[in-house]
């Protein structure tokens, strides 16, 4: 039996704490004079509220315990009651004439996707558009793991949240109590997003510019205030930070931590930071000489271009510094395939992650092995350990999962009247919460468009991809709901 | 000397055999009656039933008076805390040996004389360390150092094509085949020990071995007759602890294979080790082991805990071509055969850790001890640490017994093998080559 007060308990902590997030938009809005006050203040209320009024009338029973199913539920709940309550904002200013806008883009906030439907957003009141940046900051770390860190209350399902939200095949804990972990983890993030705000307005961005860019930047998020991303800002002294920082968010936070410790054996150790970096290099550099061969940049800004756009994709943030779909059909055809990459596990990128890859990878060479020596024990090791049989199994069926999940919404998507090449790359660039598309849905276009049963299928993709497939899923399944 | 063995499993009873010949007073604790009635009835040793970690226990061996307190059970953890109890109690010195070879990796965390513990074994490590040299040097079929490589001893068999097979030494010396750089200290002719004189005729098959100051740089063709094999592919037998440490120095030299029955073990193997290949199979299957590639190979390692699988693979191995062969034997009356029958090195732990534990029970300044296979005299290495005698006249006006041979000296980190106008000087260290009778004598001169 599920027991609902923990789902409500929670569910409405959550609501809460989005809430005052969106009072946080006001200080905007008054000192930029727009117009937008009132409705964030209304939006605020409203999810205030909720919040609170959902977590009255505490049952007297015992059935309190957060099991995995709650766990579950918590966390798909809670998401999903985020995103309707974060597209109050927009509704609420009469900004979107249709609902099913607002809600593609606080679900593409939230879920640090950063595809947008707004077509000029340097004409958005700035306290709205603060409020986007926001939701991919609290959607990047994961509003769970905030909430974890905050309310000492879940003490005890606290973990099983945790996994649930981050389901990733490795689950390394830095500190002995979940909380404690959180709490790790948020300090980081907070501390980095801090540090690159203070860079970016030193190196001549507007405050406000520079704290909406630090927020996403390290959500892996994409959302910018201007209209041609970060190809506004066409500066090294932006460019090169915003490429470090971004590259940063891609990396596992435990080996951040480990790094800010001093324990850099320990950050070596890690199999997966030195496949992301190797990787990054490796095509950085290709896709840096392919540039420079094809336009007529320098090198220096073919190299931080190219640099910019493969990171960009691969930590899924969704910058975009130039089209990079006019630089010939191959590259076009790696940036498609980047959709697919996603950083490292533990990071706030989306996608299938590095680490899937690379244990995948691993096992294909080895099956090629064991057919040569049948009697073999050749296990795939990961940081120096054996990958058990339960998370390569699960590795394997969230491999095939995915691109069964990309197949399907590619029919369904061209079902509903796309091409081909923004099908795929809009279900791609939605499961892989990356942002930027090919086709009708390139770097330099946007999502408005699309007609709304298209985006409503794209916002279902962009949660499923957030919450790594399994934890919404799971809810579709009958063994979620037996009484066993 | 009153000297306490915990444990009579092998190296205890091989220990306790070795120091009642030469008279020691030998207290030997067990837990098992029937073993330690066993020995009672052979050996000239006070035996105790018991835990070797109690006190009582300790106290009736008298572990108070002993001058040497060593831990050799089975169980690694027995054997620390008993070594540490031993030095609380008043022995004087303290040995264990352990399985887990953290213990004695270099910069471990722990300094064990602090907790009373002199000296930590590790015989498998010991064991692994020396399969290490003869897959290295692949033309000895024994190799020992003395002060980290500055002189060592090397064993070798003369086979047919050897170019010193029907010669006496005085001829190789005077054709300089036999150089400065080395001297033969004992032949293993057929189970018997011949100490090596100028008219010595070397015949095939001969087990000879050499005192020598740079191994690494000896004329081997000329000795041998062909060239030094070179190995690249190892297939180890058994999935041991010793295999597990041998494959841990080898694996980023050579491409070892390792075949074990158990598959826990496998997977216990796979996981620790790199880049060995693991095979889950009965390494008696010698069909498994073809397929396996043992044709191709250049060494093979026997080290399965069963003796008689050993030297039997060992042998196939040897008829499929494969160069160099090593089997672990348990039992120590099978050293000497290994050259009879045609395994190249037989690797007995119990030997090795033996020889290791012995420097302490030497008097004098004993730095090393080494006993050669089926050779019945040891190598001691001794400081000359006072003007007496030994630094007053040339080593050949010495009063040692016609079969002591000081068979090299290290001055000032530099190895020489002495003739006999050779002085020795403070600060030396002497490689001595004795018979046991002999021992007392010469310890009692570097005293």
């Amino acid at each position: 039996m599920i027991s609902i007060w923990p789902i409500r308990n929670v569910v409405g902590f959550l609501l809460m704490l989005v809430g005052v997030m969106m009072l946080c938009c006001i200080p905007f809005s008054i000192y930029f004079e727009e117009q937008d006050t009132m409705p964030l203040l209304t939006a605020a209320g409203v999810t205030l509220f909720f919040g609170f009024f959902i977590r009255q009338f505490k049952p007297k029973t015992d059935q309190l315990a957060v099991r995995k199913r709650e766990g579950y539920l918590i966390v798909a709940c809670g998401w999903l009651a985020m995103v309707l309550f974060s597209a109050l904002p927009y509704l609420f200013s009469g900004l979107f004439d249709n609902p099913v806008d607002a809600f593609f883009e606080s679900i593409s906030g939230m879920t640090t996707t950063g595809a947008s439907i707004i077509e000029d957003i340097e004409a958005m009141p700035k306290g709205i558009l603060f409020w986007r940046s926001l939701t991919q900051w609290i959607g990047g770390m994961g509003i769970i793991v905030l909430t974890v860190a905050l309310f000492p209350l879940l003490g005890i399902g606290g973990i099983e949240l945790f996994v649930a939200e981050a389901p990733g095949p490795t689950s390394d804990k830095i500190h002995p109590r979940i909380q404690q972990t959180a709490k790790s983890l948020w300090l980081i993030y907070v501390s980095l997003t801090g540090v690159l705000m203070f860079i970016l307005w030193g190196a001549g961005m507007t405050f406000y510019d520079a704290i909406n860019h630090a927020l996403t930047t390290m959500a892996t998020g994409g959302f910018s205030t201007h209209n041609a991303s970060l190809a506004a800002y066409n500066i090294p002294q932006i460019q090169y930070p915003i490429i470090f920082f971004m590259f940063l968010a891609g990396v596992n936070y435990t080996v951040i931590y480990w790094s800010l410790q001093g324990k850099l054996k320990r950050v070596w150790a890690s199999d997966e930071f030195k496949v992301y970096v190797t990787f990054i290099l490796i095509l950085g550099l290709a896709i840096s000489g392919s540039i420079l061969y094809h336009t007529s940049l320098s090198l220096e800004e073919s190299i931080r271009t190219g640099f910019f756009q493969v990171i960009s994709l691969v930590t899924t943030t969704g910058y975009v510094s130039a089209d990079y779909t006019a630089w010939g059909p191959g590259t076009t055809m790696i940036f498609f395939g980047l959709l697919f990459v996603g950083a490292s596990a533990g990071s706030t990128s989306g996608g299938i992650k590095l680490v899937r890859h690379w244990v995948f990878l691993k096992n294909t060479l080895l099956e090629f092995r064991r057919l040569i020596h049948p009697r073999a024990v050749l296990p795939i090791k990961m940081n120096g350990q054996v990958v058990n049989n339960k998370i390569l199994s699960h590795i394997q069926v969230f491999l095939l999962l995915y691109l069964a999940l990309f197949i399907l919404g590619t029919f369904v998507v061209s079902i509903m009247g796309l091409d081909f090449e923004t099908a795929t790359s809009s279900v791609a660039t939605a499961l892989g919460n990356v942002g930027p598309g090919l086709g009708k849905v390139g770097p330099t276009d946007n999502f408005a468009w699309l007609p709304n049963n298209v985006k409503i299928t794209l916002s279902f993709l962009m949660l499923l991809g957030r919450l790594e497939l399994f934890t919404i899923l799971i809810l579709f399944t009958p063994y979620f709901w037996k009484s066993n | 000397m009153n000297i306490v063995i915990a444990g009579a499993g092998d190296v205890g009873y091989h220990l306790a055999e070795l120091l009642a010949q030469e008279s020691q007073n030998i207290v030997l604790i067990d837990r098992d009656q029937d073993v330690l009635d066993v020995i009672s009835s052979r050996l000239d040793v006070l035996t105790i039933c018991g835990d070797c970690a109690s006190l009582e226990v300790l106290q009736a061996a008298e572990v108070q008076k002993a001058n040497l307190f060593l831990g050799v059970t089975t169980s690694e953890k027995t054997n620390l805390i008993s070594a540490i109890l031993a030095k609380k109690m008043g022995a004087t010195k303290t040995v264990a040996r352990v399985q887990n070879q953290e213990y004695i990796a270099k910069g471990a965390r722990v300094d064990f004389s602090d907790l009373g513990i002199d000296s930590v074994i590790c015989p498998n490590k010991l064991a692994a360390l020396e399969i290490q040299k003869l897959i290295h040097e692949t033309y000895f079929t024994d190799v020992f150092d003395f002060e980290g490589g500055k002189m060592s001893v090397v064993g070798l068999t003369l086979e047919a094509c050897s170019p010193l097979k029907d010669k006496s030494l005085r001829e190789l010396r005077v054709s300089s085949v036999l150089n400065r750089m080395v001297r033969p200290i004992a032949i293993l002719r057929n189970n018997e020990t011949i100490l090596p004189e100028g008219s010595t005729k070397l015949q095939e098959n001969d087990h000879v071995f050499f005192m020598t100051n740079n191994r690494k740089k000896l004329p081997l063709k000329e000795y041998i007759g062909k060239e030094n094999g070179k190995i690249q592919r190892i297939m180890i037998v058994g999935g041991g602890n010793l295999t597990f440490l041998t494959a841990k120095l080898l694996e980023k030299d050579f491409s070892v294979t390792i075949v074990e029955k158990n598959k826990d073990r496998c997977n216990f193997l796979a996981e620790n080790l790199n880049n060995a290949l693991i095979i889950n199979g009965d390494p008696s299957n010698m069909d498994l082991l073809e397929e396996e590639g043992l044709d191709n190979m250049d060494a093979f390692l026997a080290l399965t805990p069963n003796s008689e699988t050993n030297i039997i693979t060992s042998l196939s191995a040897k008829n499929h071509g494969v160069f160099k062969t090593i089997a672990q034997v348990e039992n120590s009356d099978y050293v000497h055969i290994s050259q009879n029958i045609g395994v190249d090195t037989l690797i007995n732990k119990k030997l090795i850790a033996a020889n290791n534990i012995f420097r302490f029970i030497r008097k004098g300044k004993v730095e090393e001890i080494v006993s050669l296979k089926g050779v019945d005299a040891e190598l001691i290495e001794f400081e000359v640490h006072r003007d007496n005698q030994i630094t007053n006249n040339p080593i050949s006006e010495l009063p040692l017994p016609k079969s002591v041979v000081v068979g090299g000296v290290v001055r000032n980190q530099k190895g020489f093998i002495p003739d006999g106008d050779f002085q020795l000087a403070i600060g030396d260290k002497v490689i001595v080559f004795a018979m046991p009778e002999t021992i007392p004598v010469v310890e009692q001169l570097f005293r």
